[in-house]
């Protein structure tokens, strides 16, 4: 919409943004949401995926999303990976959209998506959903701004201890690349011109299964209310080992430890993962609107490791 | 400078950096792209890259350099591919604004699984999947899943198929041109400047620098009177310049001062005592109109509070009386609850859409509108124009769903500036305008009582709404109970909450489904306090003939008579079964006519009508096509012209009921006029005499307007004469105000409704609708097939997805894309049976009645009462999102 801005904004020129699939920034640059000019990066960059001897898969940030999620040794190694690539936005933006945009995508929150209204992603001094309304806020209150990290893959990267490369850091855990959650002026840590460049996954464990899913209203197509990226490796009928990666519940991915811990050497069945899943919301601390992603998310930690357990 | 191949044709791209490839393609006159969302999520703007489906709406055009682009027009260009042979076929398509998305993603999925899997046929699952990025809100996606299964099966690899809906093939080929296609030459683009505060006083509004901008050829004031601002999103002014970077330029150059003034958002808020007042008492008829029908008798206000209006209450003191009577004793049957229903969008695919041209004295206005006749009528009125001099045009309607029903403002900006400018000039909403300020069904409280008798009867009603209806007048909800259920006492009383939000508009049945929703639901809950088979009890409460049999048909179905006992169940997921009933008003439009003629041989059928995707070319096709032995495709039918004899609006489910008797009746002329002049009979023994009369026949016209009724057979009644002495006048009032007619007879629906609760995720699926229909006989069979299952899964977006999220203290409209507002996908639609009952119209010239608002009435309840019977707990609020489902299983309340 056309909308009249009486207030002045501080005529600074915008900083220039990346564009790689450009899905994200089209849609705010045409809103008017973000001003600053597109610096193409779709040839500046490696798309492929190649492992090294121990099975490793080194992902160039420019890979798709489609490309991930349809490249069959990434769902033998890596099944949480594949999986929550499949799970997010829709086919045709999946073609075009790659990994390192999916990282560095700007948030989905209703405020910051309007042109007209100032918030703290925008210079503002306030956040307008935590007074006002944040039906789809975090249930981690961990920061001013009240936003999700809207990166489906970075929860899932966190789930697998992945580490970003870019033009001038290495090795950044996704902790590294998009903060604790505290920061709210941006979406990652990425300075003025930094570029991510690869995405390194460790090799699979032996024995490792994985699995993604996300709880929303419809059937497709839909930002995550909460979805989790879950890895175990169970022998025995035991757990050796959770891995639990939240998201749509934090200002960035979490990792759900005291789910992890209770979990760990005990009898993979349905009666310890309902126990256990009660600790995922350990930490928590919702809105007035979101104490039901914490329902949601106990669902889905039961959901998933009862699959993963069959 | 780059360049990319369209369709085999090497196109160049523009250096700007900025440019997507959606407007490359519409720029350079491929049409058939549709820009809809704007945010990747609707699929709409669809094109092949390298073969590959991806959404030219967020697309760089630099990204397509070097490679090669297929549009819809590209596709099939040698020849119908199997899946548009299959969508025309299988009617996957109504108002056809989503179709080339769909068919450009359909034949990249038949083409793969054709590679590798031969003529197998894809599951509703894989089909579901790969389809999952496209949205339609017509509803079209049964039609879809048949389409595209049989088309991966190669039924449909040999020679075009015949199209239940005569307009199919442009629709399916990209052709079709809806009003955001128009383009004359020097044809310029117009926006709209809106406030961004929800109450002020504008002063100083300076249009000057917007003026002084390079390529901006015109700027209007489009502030009211009274400079007043009461909803974030108000005109303010518009500008038509070269394009719309240009314009968007110009508007941001308008300066001027508002005077903020406190605003109150919302239902709550604005019932408040120490409320600001959005209206005062000398402004309440600058108030917009939420109703299809004229405003009742005058009803009082008090703030932002206008009611009660209760012409339709029954005994209400006798009602009020033995409720409260009921409620001390403490009465087991007593069903008492306050119900929620949330503000539904249009969210039409296609958006409002002007574009005004003047040629000398002549105005020409194609418009997205559901009136073409009104429309005109109205133009000529408001610019003191003769209606010779204003021809509206709309070929090809994007939806409608009741939110075009009126000459908006998309219209009168662009027939102003077009003024301005003495150049052509577009108006076409952006999504956030079109999910923000065209216009909403309102929000509502209801509460609601409801009393049995001790025999078993229902005795007493009260149904009391307060709706949110924004900058509007004219709800109607609590009302509309008085048309079903006698009872021995009702009070329904109906109340508009005024604030600083947009208008609502009338959407698909008004305060049906509202009023359904807080009704069925008690009717349910009575029947489960009385231990009664819910069917059981409104076969005996309700006195309609037509329901009557839907009663039996829906009684007999194995989904029903196999149900679990209520609440029974207590694992992860539980399904539950639920019925409900629905009824709209028979309604027609007076005057409507019909022109037939033969020019050249052909028949030709024009009606100053328009099709927003309802099929009504199929309609007056079908009609002629019988009485003549012909198909429906050798009957050229014109419509979407306002100079063609006068047609009635699509609203009210008045269409098919106002064309199709007058179209008998020049059936029968032009019959008789053939016979009159023909110079000779057809040759003895023929088999198609009428064929050969009309190709031999000189070019001759007739025409007809729509005839009364005849004598309904005794007990067929007007649905208003349940409401006595005052559903006259009302019916009166309508006839006199809005030339239509409550005709005998209650188009009627039941519906039953099989749904899947995830009690761990708060999903709830439909898996399984019934939707019995008795609306007469059927013009146009597949058609109405088609309108049914799209009211059904309309109705499920309505229960289970849809609302509008605002900010609780600004105003703004939170929920202005279509990631945030959430209309049912192909994967949310259930299996369905429908039913058509096709008895008690006989009364009726062809003995059709409409069915797009009745179809739709009864969904939402029917899946309430469904999720109550598998969880054991009524949720009184919708959308049943997982917040709330999870809630309600906490015993919580929802945020």
């Amino acid at each position: 919409m056309s909308v009249a801005v009486t207030t002045a904004k501080p005529t600074a020129k915008p900083a220039p943004e990346f564009r790689a699939g450009g899905t994200d920034f089209s849609e705010r640059r045409r809103s008017g949401v973000s001003q600053g000019a597109p610096i193409d990066i779709s040839a500046a960059g490696s798309k492929a995926i190649t492992w090294d001897a121990d099975g490793a898969a080194l992902i160039g940030a420019l890979a798709t999303i489609a490309t991930i999620a349809t490249d069959a040794r990434i769902a033998a190694a890596y099944p949480g990976i594949a999986a929550s690539a499949q799970g997010l936005a829709t086919p045709q933006v999946r073609q075009v959209a790659t990994l390192g945009g999916n990282l560095a995508q700007r948030s989905r929150c209703w405020y910051f998506r309007r042109a007209d209204i100032d918030c703290l992603k925008k210079s503002g001094s306030t956040c307008p959903a935590r007074s006002g309304n944040h039906l789809y806020g975090v249930a981690f209150d961990l920061g001013p701004c009240v936003a999700p990290h809207p990166s489906t893959m970075a929860a899932a990267l966190l789930a697998y201890d992945a580490t970003v490369t870019t033009d001038r850091r290495s090795a950044l855990t996704i902790a590294g690349l998009l903060g604790d959650g505290s920061v709210s002026h941006a979406d990652h840590t990425l300075a003025a011109g930094e570029m991510i460049e690869s995405i390194a996954l460790p090799a699979p464990l032996a024995g490792e299964r994985a699995s993604y899913k996300r709880a929303i209203s419809r059937t497709y197509a839909e930002w995550p209310l909460v979805e989790l990226c879950a890895r175990v490796v169970i022998a025995d009928g035991r757990f050796q080992l959770v891995r639990l990666a939240a998201g749509g519940v934090a200002p960035v991915p979490l990792r759900l430890t005291a789910t992890e811990v209770a979990l760990s050497g005990k009898a993979a069945n349905s009666a310890s993962i309902a126990e256990a899943a009660k600790a995922a919301t350990s930490g928590a601390k919702p809105l007035p609107m979101t104490a039901y992603k914490l329902d949601l998310l106990q669902g889905l930690v039961r959901d998933v490791l009862e699959r993963l357990s069959d | 400078m780059t360049t990319t191949t369209v369709n085999g044709k090497p196109t160049a791209l523009p250096d700007d950096p900025d440019a997507l490839l959606i407007d490359v393609i519409r720029d350079g006159g491929l049409t058939g792209t549709k820009l809809v969302c704007g945010s990747g999520v609707c699929g709409a703007c669809t094109v092949l890259l390298d073969g590959t489906p991806i959404v030219s709406c967020l697309l760089p055009a630099q990204a397509a350099a070097g490679k090669s682009l297929t549009t819809i027009e590209g596709i099939g260009s040698t020849g119908l591919h199997p899946v548009q042979k299959a969508f025309m076929a299988h009617d996957a398509l109504q108002c056809g604004f989503c179709t080339p998305g769909f068919i450009i993603e359909a034949t990249a999925f038949h083409d793969g699984w054709r590679a590798t899997k031969g003529t197998a046929t894809p599951s509703r699952e894989e089909i579901a999947a790969a389809l999952s990025g496209h949205l339609c809100r017509c509803g079209a996606y049964e039609g879809i899943y048949r389409a595209v299964a049989e088309a991966c099966s190669g039924r449909f690899d040999g020679s075009d198929p015949i199209a239940p809906r005569l307009e199919a093939r442009d629709k399916v080929t990209g052709l079709a041109r809806y009003t955001v296609d128009i383009q004359h030459d020097g044809q310029l683009e117009g926006v709209i400047l809106r406030a961004h505060v929800a109450h002020a006083k504008i002063t100083g509004l300076d249009l000057a620098p917007a003026r002084a901008i390079p390529g901006v050829a015109a700027v209007v004031p489009l502030l009211d009177d009274d400079n007043m601002i009461r909803f974030v999103g108000a005109p303010i002014a518009a500008v038509a310049a070269k394009d719309r970077h240009t314009a968007l330029k110009a508007i941001a150059a308008i300066t001027f001062k508002p005077e903020p003034l406190p605003a109150v958002i919302g239902l709550d808020a604005a019932r408040r005592d120490d409320a600001p007042v959005v209206f005062e008492k000398k402004d309440r008829k600058r108030a917009g109109n939420v109703s299809e029908g004229a405003g009742g008798a005058p009803v009082s206000w008090k703030g932002n509070v206008r009611g009660p209006s209760a012409p339709f209450s029954q005994k209400a003191k006798q009602a009020k009386s033995w409720l409260a009577e009921a409620r001390q004793q403490g009465n087991p049957l007593l069903v008492e609850e306050t119900f929620r229903v949330s503000t539904q969008q249009h969210a039409s695919l296609e958006p409002h859409a002007a574009v005004a041209k003047f040629d000398g004295d002549q105005l020409i206005v194609h418009i997205s509108t559901q009136a073409i006749h009104e429309s005109m009528e109205k133009i000529a009125k408001r610019y003191g124009l003769p209606h010779d001099k204003v021809r509206v045009i709309a070929d090809h309607v994007g939806g409608g769903f009741g939110s075009k029903g009126s000459v908006g403002l998309e219209t009168i900006a662009a027939i102003e500036l077009a003024r301005a400018a003495k150049a052509p000039v577009r108006v076409a909403f952006d999504r956030e305008e079109e999910l923000s300020v065209a216009g909403y069904r309102p929000a509502a409280e209801l509460k609601l009582s409801l009393l049995p008798s001790t025999e078993g009867r229902l005795k007493a009603l009260s149904l009391t709404a307060h709706a949110d209806t924004g900058a509007a007048v004219n709800s109607l909800i609590a009302g509309l109970a008085r048309l079903i259920y006698p009872a021995e006492a009702k009070e329904l009383v109906d109340f508009d909450v005024l604030s600083n939000l947009p208008p609502g508009a009338p959407f698909r049945g008004p305060g049906g489904p509202p009023m359904s929703f807080a009704l069925e639901q008690a009717v349910d809950e009575a029947a489960l306090r009385m231990k009664v088979d819910p069917i059981h009890l409104r076969k005996q409460w309700d006195t309609d003939p037509n329901r009557q049999r839907l009663y039996d048909w829906a009684a007999g179905l194995d989904v029903w008579k196999n149900r679990k006992p209520a609440g029974s169940q207590t694992g992860r997921y539980r399904r539950g079964v639920g019925v409900a009933t629905g009824y709209w008003l028979y309604l027609w439009q007076t005057g409507s006519s019909v022109e037939l003629a033969i020019k050249g041989g052909r028949i030709v059928a024009s009606c100053a009508v328009q099709d927003i995707g309802t099929g009504t070319r199929s309609v007056i096709a079908n009609t002629v096509a019988k009485a003549f032995d012909l198909e429906p495709q050798d009957v050229e039918v014109r419509i979407g012209r306002s100079n063609l004899p006068p047609g009635p609006g699509s609203g009210g489910s008045r269409v098919t009921a106002s064309v199709v008797p007058p179209t008998l009746l020049a059936i029968d002329k032009l019959k008789a006029e053939i016979k009159r002049t023909a110079s000779r009979a057809p040759a003895p023994g023929s088999n198609a005499p009428w064929r050969e009369m009309i190709a031999a026949s000189p070019d001759i016209a007739v025409s007809a307007k729509r005839q009364e009724d005849g004598e309904p057979p005794p007990g067929v009644r007007p649905a208003l004469h349940e409401a006595g002495i005052m559903g006259r006048v009302f019916g009166w009032v309508l006839r006199l105000m809005n030339h239509m007619v409550v005709g005998a007879g209650v188009p009627s629906s039941v519906q039953v409704m099989e749904v899947e609760v995830d009690t761990w995720l708060g999903h709830v699926r439909v898996l399984n609708a019934y939707t019995g229909l008795a609306i007469g006989k059927l013009a146009a069979p597949m058609l109405a097939r088609s309108q049914a299952a799209g009211a059904v899964i309309q109705g499920i977006g309505y229960a289970l997805y849809e609302t509008r999220e605002t900010d609780p203290s600004s105003g703004h409209i939170l929920s202005g894309s279509m990631e945030d507002y959430r209309i049912p996908g192909i994967a949310d639609m259930p299996k369905l049976e429908v039913h058509f009952d096709e008895a008690g119209f006989e009364h009726v010239p062809g003995g059709s009645v409409g069915i797009g608002e009745v179809a739709t009435v009864p969904t939402s309840s029917a899946i309430a009462n469904a999720i109550r019977d598998a969880i054991g707990v009524r949720l009184t609020e919708i959308p049943f999102r997982p917040d709330r489902l999870v809630a309600a299983l906490k015993g919580r309340d929802a945020a």
